[in-house]
């Protein structure tokens, strides 16, 4: 492969990351081509010993989804480190897929009940008094209350087991790098 | 099953002796590749993302310097907190591979 095919495999595969980054980190293995053929190596030879210029472009693109969730706790930095992970395109992933999905689905809808729940406590909190609940104006109160407090806690712990389960993904992601650092 | 256990060690040490030639002295990337490559027989363009994330966890620092070879060559130094990241895990990888040693050594 000559220098021309590996940086434009490369620069192909980063698509997707800042312009920046992809400039910075294609200009560094244009350095090392410089450097290889200052030492009068071939560029075959230097692009042998550099790998697999496709999987290295999917590697790094996947190392950078999994830091921008380890340094950003937020919703789409985890869906962009799920689609990370699966961009790996690994064989045994795609049958941890269908599992993804189920689980995804689950912790969807039971986000949807949670929210459910906080929107009838509202409802009882406020609305229940002037119907004449069964034990008074108070039970109603303190039960519209109790509802609104349980599902706050119970979102609290889908949140904590959500982003457990987005760091157990990217344990798991990057233990297929084969060129990156390892994740252990 | 023996090559995955190879390329997992050798990643796993990769840092480690990229900080200690680096304590030694400032480098650029296709000379620490190089000799690493050489030494523990490393994929060279593993080197790369390798100093961009210690950059980013700013264990080492980047400064030009004119090169012969062209453009001017990155030159790598360890900072502060890359020293003494440095002697932590020279510490643990020292008493980790005594105690394997030894463990390897009973066994024969």
């Amino acid at each position: 492969m000559t220098r021309q095919d590996f940086l434009a495999r490369l620069r192909e595969g980063l698509r997707g990351l800042p312009a920046q980054t992809i400039d910075d980190i294609v200009a560094d293995y244009e350095a090392h081509f410089v450097e290889g053929e200052a030492a009068g190596r071939s560029e075959a030879d230097v692009a042998q010993a550099l790998g697999d210029p496709d999987r290295l472009a999917r590697e790094l693109r996947a190392e950078a989804g999994l830091r921008l969730w380890e340094e950003q706790k937020n919703p789409s930095a985890a869906v962009g480190a799920v689609f990370a992970v699966i961009g790996l395109g690994a064989l045994d992933l795609l049958i941890v897929l269908p599992v993804l999905i189920g689980v995804a689905g689950a912790l969807f809808g039971i986000a949807m009940a949670v929210v459910a729940v906080f929107v009838a406590g509202g409802a009882v909190f406020v609305g229940g008094p002037f119907f004449d609940p069964p034990g008074g104006v108070a039970t109603a109160i303190f039960a519209g209350l109790g509802l609104i407090a349980g599902s706050i806690s119970a979102g609290a712990v889908l949140t904590l087991i959500t982003i457990g389960l987005v760091n157990a993904l990217v344990w798991y992601g990057r233990l297929h790098f084969r060129l990156l650092k390892p994740a252990l | 099953m023996t090559e995955t256990i190879q390329v997992q060690l050798k990643k796993g040490v990769l840092e480690l002796c990229v900080l200690a030639l680096l304590s030694r002295g400032d480098g650029y990337a296709y000379d620490i590749a190089s000799r690493l490559s050489q030494a523990i027989d490393m994929g060279e363009g593993t080197i790369y993302p390798l100093m961009r994330r210690m950059q980013a966890d700013k264990l080492v620092e980047t400064y030009l310097v004119e090169s012969p070879a062209g453009p001017p060559r990155k030159y790598y130094r360890l900072t502060d907190a890359g020293r003494a990241s440095f002697e932590t895990q020279k510490a643990a990888w020292t008493r980790f591979s005594g105690a394997v040693a030894t463990i390897l050594g009973e066994g024969q």
